[in-house]
């Protein structure tokens, strides 16, 4: 194997083109665990993004959120705007692994290795993300909901470079927010749900909602968007919400969690999350 | 398996050596370097036993591919102590507090409680726990080890005047 650090995204996405099979590494807390752990054959050469120019940073302004790909959950934690711009997603970064792993782990790396229960995603989903992508000859940009096709897999190929992530900052009225469920702190999520509402009074004007953990893919709850669309936010809408979200998804038994289970607490915190984000108004 | 020239700091001394692409830094410190203070638990970041900062920052060893420490400095629990014999003030705080059992986690816990300490010199215990949480003990139940974090931040306040 060889591992290529290169310094230019045209150098990397060449290296890519010219040595067969060969794979992009991030920040690696996934695939240096993958590699030794289940024995997976190696590719024949990793190009490491880390020192790659001008895919690290986060910018925020009025109209939209770019993150680098190369954005660690720390750099995330640390950033002083970025829980005023999204709420969901800096709750989410904080509940990612440890300090350890935040230190290293890249949110690019967390939705080009599409597990479903990457916990940027739900928040990423509910902020309407899109993805930038780009090879050796071209650059495109994907909806973060369509990116995503099953578990591990996605529409990036293998020649592409996730170089960037982007979505919407709050804005008027609106507010976001995230919460896990998970055996112990920092384990996988068995559930987690992400929320924006806007609000209007006790009114919900609009709400995208996400889940992860409970189906193949992260998923967007929409049956509960369209419930909570228009609707004043009383305790037996909230009920009803949370029956939606628990037939909306799609879990599976595992060795975090059981079908039930993810079920039932994925309507119960779709509540609790729009009940303290509605309450805030 | 083409070895790769690496270059990089260790506890403030410059390091020039040879590292194999799919070599780990937990590896390169403890084989290539004989820096056996770091330790491997679990080998998948989910322990903490081999925690040291890359820049400043608590990383796990285990996963952290060694070629990426180019022009890097690495702190390991090697490069704590302030003389022979002469503990850190959080390593005198661990003996005293009784921190530390069988010993095997707490070079890890003495990293991560330092790298705690450098950004957040008075953490309340919240925080403290919240720090820990990548590294595991399976002897001490935490409280004295939540304790000895406690004890150092007021040492160090003290230190620093």
């Amino acid at each position: 194997m060889e591992y290529f650090r290169p310094t230019s995204l045209s150098e990397a996405l060449e290296m890519r083109r010219s040595t067969a099979g060969a794979m992009f590494i991030a920040g690696g807390t996934d695939l240096m665990v993958r590699f030794r752990k289940e024995g997976r054959s190696r590719p024949p050469a990793l190009i490491s993004l880390r020192d790659v120019e001008g895919l690290r940073g986060i910018e925020v302004t009025p109209e939209v959120v770019r993150l680098g790909a190369l954005t660690t959950m720390g750099d995330i934690v640390r950033h002083a705007g970025l829980a005023a711009a999204c709420p969901a997603l800096a709750q989410a970064a904080r509940r990612v692994g440890s300090p350890q792993i935040r230190n290293v782990a890249t949110v690019g790396g967390n939705l080009c290795n599409a597990s479903p229960c990457a916990d940027s995603a739900p928040p990423l989903l509910v902020h309407d993300a899109w993805v930038e992508l780009a090879d050796a000859r071209s650059k495109r940009e994907v909806g973060l909901e369509y990116f995503f096709s099953g578990p591990g897999e996605t529409g990036r190929t293998p020649g592409e470079v996730l170089t960037a992530i982007c979505f919407r900052p709050l804005g008027p009225g609106q507010r976001s927010g995230f919460l896990k469920k998970s055996r112990v702190h920092m384990d996988l999520a068995q559930a987690s749900v992400a929320a924006l509402l806007e609000m209007e009074g006790d009114t919900c004007r609009a709400a995208r909602l996400a889940a992860g953990s409970v189906g193949p893919t992260p998923l967007r709850l929409v049956s509960v968007e369209q419930k909570l669309a228009g609707a004043r936010l009383t305790d037996a809408l909230l009920q009803e919400v949370a029956g939606l979200a628990s037939e909306a998804v799609a879990p599976i038994d595992d060795i975090r969690s059981t079908e039930a289970y993810r079920r039932r607490i994925v309507g119960v915190y779709v509540k609790r999350l729009v009940r303290a984000l509605g309450g805030d108004a | 398996m083409k070895r790769q020239e690496l270059e990089f700091s260790v506890n403030g001394a410059p390091v020039q050596t040879w590292a194999a692409p799919d070599q780990r830094l937990v590896d390169l410190l403890r084989d290539t370097l004989g820096l056996t203070g770091t330790k491997e638990g679990c080998g998948e970041g989910e322990c903490g036993a081999c925690t040291v900062l890359v820049d400043g920052l608590a990383v796990n060893a285990c996963l952290y591919p060694c070629l990426e420490v180019a022009g890097k400095e690495v702190t390991t629990v090697e490069g704590l102590a302030t003389g022979a014999g002469q503990l850190s003030v959080i390593q005198r705080a661990f003996v005293d507090q009784g921190g530390v059992q069988c010993g095997y986690c707490t070079p890890g816990m003495v990293l991560s409680a330092k790298a705690l300490l450098d950004e957040n010199p008075s953490p309340d215990e919240r925080q403290i726990r919240e720090a820990l949480v990548g590294n595991l003990c399976r002897c001490t139940g935490y409280t004295q080890i939540v304790a000895a974090v406690r004890a150092a931040a007021a040492d160090l306040e003290v230190d620093h005047g």
